[in-house]
């Protein structure tokens, strides 16, 4: 009996690590970020297109927002801006830029030439805010509630289908909470 | 008839023992692969204990990165303290890059590994624990950038595993010889009826 069970067992056992470490829809470099459900990281930082402005976030407090991690370095950033834009038309939320690990005239230059869809861009010139919200490359997306706490995070370019399927439900979410706890 | 089948019984008896000897010596190779890597797992986690030093609270550290610590650099980029320069070594070979995800932030030229080690040599300077360095990591980056895991409940199954697969090892093996012990040997001819 055990002479059958135990390498069945183990065939079981292989083919469920298998159908988890092989699986192509898994991204083995995206890490779970520890900040979820976690207050967002406060920042104020000069604003890229001019020196002289701040960008905080604790402004936004009570909002549901958009940190977009992005930079002029960064090759999928440029795909993935033409979405913001078409995003940013919809005007559900402000979405706030964090310009990490760049150059100010070229990020200039940049939302120039591509469009800006940031209600305002902070330039992370030294990449201590980008460590404190636990930001290893370039897009990262942050989803912050009304709270103030870090709702959701999303790795790689967004699109206006990860928009529809992974941001506007739990924008929506977000609001509803809001909406009962006033009510409460 | 009967004769053809009572000569093929030895060439079967043969072939499930020198299966069995595989085994034995697959099984009693694994076991001491497997206590090396227990006995490494143990001199590395003894030596991190002995460096984690003075403990303060925990590793909620707020901001550590008010500092300048560029004072505290030699010309070699090196903390001038030696205590200190010694464990900033220890605690960035401890850390992993998240970019290049096997490289410790010692090793790797990724400008956020520049970073990491920069905001380690400024909490260092700051006075800052080897426990509150770490906590600072992990709540910014998740578990995943520590080399090491710390030895926790929800971490027994990796720190236990060797043990754990020392021990099966060693089940194996006392079952397959005592199991051969059974055997009659290769080359007593079996009594025929």
């Amino acid at each position: 009996m055990w002479k059958f069970l135990l390498p069945f067992a183990a065939f079981v056992g292989l083919v469920v690590l298998f159908a988890f470490g092989l699986n192509p829809k898994r991204d083995i470099h995206a890490l779970p970020s520890p900040l979820i459900g976690k207050p967002a990281p406060l920042f104020t930082l000069t604003d890229v297109l001019d020196p002289q402005r701040t960008v905080s976030n604790g402004a936004l407090k009570g909002q549901v927002y958009v940190l977009n991690v992005w930079g002029t370095w960064c090759v999928s950033c440029r795909e993935e801006q033409a979405s913001l834009m078409a995003i940013s038309r919809q005007h559900v939320v402000p979405i706030i830029g964090l310009d990490y690990m760049d150059q100010r005239d070229k990020a200039k230059q940049w939302l120039e030439q591509l469009g800006n869809p940031y209600q305002a861009v902070a330039f992370d010139n030294d990449g201590r805010t980008a460590i404190n919200w636990g930001v290893y490359g370039a897009p990262e997306t942050f989803l912050v509630d009304g709270h103030g706490r870090v709702i959701y995070k999303f790795i790689s370019p967004v699109t206006t289908e990860v928009w529809e399927h992974e941001f506007l439900p739990r924008i929506d979410a977000a609001r509803r909470d809001a909406a009962r706890r006033d009510g409460a | 008839m009967k004769r053809g089948a009572r000569g093929a019984l030895p060439l079967a008896l043969s072939a499930s023992a020198s299966a069995s000897a595989l085994a034995l010596a697959l099984a009693f190779g694994f076991a001491l692969a497997l206590a090396f890597v227990g006995a490494l797992a143990c001199v590395g986690s003894a030596q991190a204990l002995a460096a984690t030093g003075a403990t303060t609270a925990n590793g909620a550290a707020s901001a550590g990165g008010a500092v300048d610590a560029r004072a505290a650099v030699d010309i070699n980029g090196q903390l001038k303290d030696p205590a200190l320069q010694s464990r900033f070594e220890h605690i960035t070979k401890q850390l992993r890059c998240v970019v290049c995800q096997n490289e410790s932030i010692a090793d790797s030229n990724v400008e956020l590994a520049g970073d990491l080690r920069r905001q380690v040599r400024e909490m260092l300077v700051a006075g800052k624990s080897n426990d509150a360095i770490f906590g600072f990591m992990t709540d910014r980056y998740g578990e995943f950038v520590r080399f090491s895991p710390p030895l926790e409940p929800k971490t027994l199954l990796i720190w236990g595993a060797p043990f754990f697969m020392l021990l099966l090892g060693g089940f194996i093996i006392y079952r397959v010889v005592r199991q051969r012990s059974r055997m009659p040997l290769d080359d007593e001819p079996t009594p025929g009826p």
